[in-house]
């Protein structure tokens, strides 16, 4: 319990942080607890898992007593939880949540990968997480961008489909695959543009025309997939080459994730850096956010906050649309229907799991992108004793718990998705 | 916050005209006819979505887009070819939904039987049922200030409940029936309390939640259809048991001609509106929904429980989902459920319950429109895609749901009350 706290005015304490740091704590305890015994009563004592740095050492293997490691994990999972329990510094909090959730993640990684015939190919398995994290991470700084300024952009989802379907069109008709790229983008920036017409100038409810966007993307670009399927040609998969950094991708783990990816993994990379640099480093940084907060008073203070808030939107889909490229280009995919399979909304969810933040979404969508990853090489595998269904529902089942688990109090910020109008001052 | 909302406008209501001139009928009808009301609003947005969507037929169509490239030498050629388009497309979709008009011709030759004349129509309320019920799953969340996207997940658990009773009890008709519905609504009102429960508890968005359940109740399905215990005995595809024949719903028309395949689910489904109705307007309960919808800090204060009411009202709307499930699996699914036969009847009724405006008889019609839509839609493919019903909902709901971007569009007046939109919460 958060004992300093108590002394405040009752109107300005946020009640709910005792009561999350026992509630997570009690979770993390029992998740430890339930490593505990999964490693001494359902895991063999011989059983080992083996880890092979598969692209640079092809021939170094390294098998580790899987109970011995599992039982270490899960004690630092369950003691994580026990002292969230007895009461951690507010700024530790933070730390010791990520401690807990990593080492519980792992333990069941070593867990799924005990079974016979399943080698955790450390380095393709890093590098495939980060390429998946992408959608979540244009996505969800996508949403940042919008929803610092105050407007929820729930339509990602839409936005992305623009994209991947724009991008792909467009590189067949120039024969470009960097156009086809901008194209995307310019697709995600007219979508979003008619969010934010009708967040701004019309004041309408930014959830319920986010949900109409995605499904008015959903029909329009099946529409034309289905009209424009009869004309040949416009519809092929393109392809973007791997850009490898000569000796620095030899290096063993850093050298496959980092210095052999594609243009989209360093897009991504730079982009969390000017966003983070853009929001809390330069002018139009703290406007947005003052707009997001307090918009009467950044209205005083001189913002115009609609037309902020009516580019910032607009501006935010050039990321996504750009993150639709992922879908097709980045994947040397041609467009299908629904394609994104809900990946938009999931991006939301990191959006909120990284708090709002350009790194904290980062981090998030590494997370979301490494869950996806192991999932597909275990299902790839076929040594999962977890039908591939299960493993599917994975980032669904994870976006659920953080966001009802660990974050059911995030602070969005205050005047998220309330419409401004200069005239109800 | 509420479910309608006055939004007011920069611009005030014109002050009337000059002391002289009278009311007429006319000039009153021809004022309502240029005023932003909900009436006009929904009219006028159906129409704009119609000429939207004529103008995406238009430029995806090779032919036609290649009498453009000399519109300005030969435009006739242009305007033909567009307007016959337009004309062929649009009358699949009346022929597929409502009256086909080669069978009336063989009708009154004698060679059509009055049962062929109605199918387009038995088509039309076969894909209205499960939307009734999946738009007041939206429609009663809307009125509690709640967004449920969920009804797509509600309504497989449904659908599964009403299966899995379907066919694994052996009981007479008169009970079996019954029982498999209510099977297919409670299992949806659980699975729909689940957002209900983390909202209330935790505080978790029900729109992000919800879509989460979406996507696991999609996998579950195709997991579970693939378990022995689900899993057709007789064919190698995915596809599950059929249920048993006393619990399949029975066909409304079938005196007329077995084809038409409307069955009693549609009767199940008014009596559905009927109780949203009673239930919102005239039971405490209902008083407790739209309070919270209302003002939910208010509300609390009076002394109701807004986390029990978020639950209660999420199982509801949850149960009148598994509804549409329980039809689907008991009726044209009754053969065995496949991952398709869900459609996407869940996500359309959010469209539903926008264009009926959360209001039961709302949502009635705004499905019979949207299944005739459909109907039309999957008789008229492939000559028209079928996503040209998905399209046209979604742009006729975008003009309902922004009455502001219609009023300008048009330069409509701006009603005395304000125009109304509905709403959900923030984060």
């Amino acid at each position: 319990m958060a004992v300093d706290t108590m002394t405040a005015s009752p109107a300005l304490v946020d009640e709910s942080v005792p009561v999350r740091y026992a509630k997570a704590g009690a979770v993390f305890a029992a998740l430890g607890l339930f490593v505990l015994i999964v490693a001494f009563a359902v895991v063999g004592g011989d059983d080992t898992t083996l880890v092979r740095f598969d692209r640079t050492l092809t021939d170094a293997e390294w098998a580790m007593p899987t109970t011995v490691v599992m039982a270490i994990l899960g004690a630092l999972t369950a003691a994580a939880g026990a002292w969230m329990l007895a009461g951690v510094p507010k700024r530790r909090f933070k730390l010791v949540s990520a401690i807990a959730v990593t080492a519980f993640v792992f333990s069941l990684l070593i867990w799924a990968y005990s079974q016979p015939g399943t080698v955790f190919r450390a380095e393709s398995i890093l590098a495939g997480a980060l390429f998946l994290s992408l959608p979540y991470l244009f996505g969800a700084l996508s949403g940042v961008v919008c929803e610092r300024s105050g407007v929820i952009n729930i339509g990602i989802e839409g936005q992305f489909l623009m994209g991947a379907f724009t991008g792909v069109l467009v590189a067949n008709i120039t024969g470009n695959v960097y156009a086809g790229m901008v194209g995307a983008m310019v697709a995600g920036l007219l979508s979003t543009m008619l969010l934010a017409l009708l967040a701004t100038k019309y004041q309408v409810n930014q959830v319920v025309v986010g949900v109409i966007l995605n499904l008015l993307a959903l029909g329009f670009t099946s529409f034309m997939y289905d009209q424009l399927k009869k004309a040949e040609g416009l519809n092929s998969a393109f392809s973007i080459p791997t850009i490898s950094w000569g000796p620095l991708a030899d290096i063993p783990v850093i050298g496959p994730v980092l210095f052999n990816q594609k243009i989209f993994v360093y897009i991504g990379l730079v982009l969390v850096a000017v966003v983070w640099f853009l929001l809390y480093r330069t002018r139009w940084g703290l406007r947005t956010r003052a707009v997001g907060e307090h918009p009467a008073a950044a209205d005083s203070m001189g913002v115009n906050v609609n037309r902020l808030r009516y580019w910032n939107v607009t501006l935010a889909g050039l990321i996504s649309g750009f993150g639709g490229a992922w879908f097709t280009i980045a994947n040397s995919l041609a467009f299908s229907k629904n394609m994104t399979a809900g990946l938009g909304f999931v991006a939301l969810a990191v959006m909120i799991v990284g708090r709002w933040n350009p790194l904290g979404v980062l981090a998030g969508a590494l997370i979301f992108g490494f869950t996806t990853q192991v999932a597909r090489d275990l299902d790839a595998s076929g040594g999962s004793v977890v039908p591939g269904e299960f493993l599917q529902m994975l980032p669904y089942a994870v976006t659920l718990v953080v966001v009802a688990g660990l974050i059911g109090k995030a602070k969005a910020p205050a005047a998220d998705g309330v419409p401004y109008n200069p005239g109800d001052k | 916050m509420s479910t309608d909302t006055k939004t007011p406008t920069a611009d005030e209501p014109e002050a009337g005209e000059t002391p002289e001139s009278k009311p007429n009928f006319m000039r009153l009808f021809g004022r309502y006819l240029t005023e932003a009301n909900s009436v006009m609003v929904t009219i006028y947005s159906l129409l704009l979505a119609f000429l939207i969507g004529a103008i995406l037929l238009i430029v995806s169509d090779e032919y036609t887009r290649s009498t453009f490239s000399y519109f300005f030498s030969r435009p006739q050629d242009a305007w033909y070819a567009s307007r016959d388009l337009i004309v062929e497309s649009y009358t699949a979709l009346f022929e597929g939904a409502i009256l086909n008009l080669s069978t009336l011709d063989r009708y009154a030759a004698g060679t059509a039987e009055f049962g062929d004349l109605l199918r387009p129509l038995s088509e039309t309320l076969t894909y209205a049922t499960p939307l009734i019920f999946t738009g007041l799953a939206v429609g009663l969340a809307f009125r509690a200030g709640l967004f449920n996207i969920g009804a797509q997940g509600q309504l497989i658990f449904g659908m599964m409940g009403a299966l899995i009773i379907g066919f694994a009890l052996d009981l007479p008709a008169v009970i079996h029936l019954p029982l498999a519905v209510i099977a297919g609504a409670l299992a949806g009102a659980a699975f729909g309390a689940v957002p209900g429960v983390l909202k209330a508890t935790t505080g978790a968005h029900e729109v992000i939640s919800s879509i989460m359940l979406n996507n696991i109740a999609a996998l579950f399905l195709v997991w579970a259809i693939s378990t022995e215990f689900l899993h057709s005995e007789t064919k190698t595809d995915l596809i599950t048991k059929p249920v048993d024949e006393s619990a399949v719903m029975p066909k409304l028309l079938s005196g007329l001609s077995e084809s038409l395949r409307v069955n009693w689910a549609l009767l199940i489904g008014i009596g559905a509106a009927v109780f949203t109705w009673w239930l919102l307007s005239r039971s405490t309960f209902g008083f407790r929904i739209r309070a919270v919808g209302f003002n939910e800090h208010a509300s609390a204060t009076a002394g109701m429980r807004i986390g029990s009411t978020y639950t209660t009202t999420m199982a509801v709307a949850g149960g009148l989902a598994g509804l549409a499930g329980a039809a689907l699996s008991l009726g044209v699914g009754s053969a065995g459920i496949t991952t398709n036969t869900a459609l996407e009847y869940g996500f359309d009724g959010i469209t539903v319950a926008l264009l009926g405006r959360a209001k039961p008889g709302g949502i009635v019609a705004a499905a019979l429109l949207f299944g005739a839509l459909k109907a039309g839609a999957l008789s008229a493919q492939p000559d028209v895609p079928v996503d040209i019903s998905t399209l046209l909902q979604a742009t006729i709901v975008l003009f309902i749901a922004a009455p502001a971007l219609v009023k300008a569009i048009l330069h409509l007046r701006t009603p005395r009350g304000g125009l109304v939109t509905l709403e959900a919460k923030g984060w």
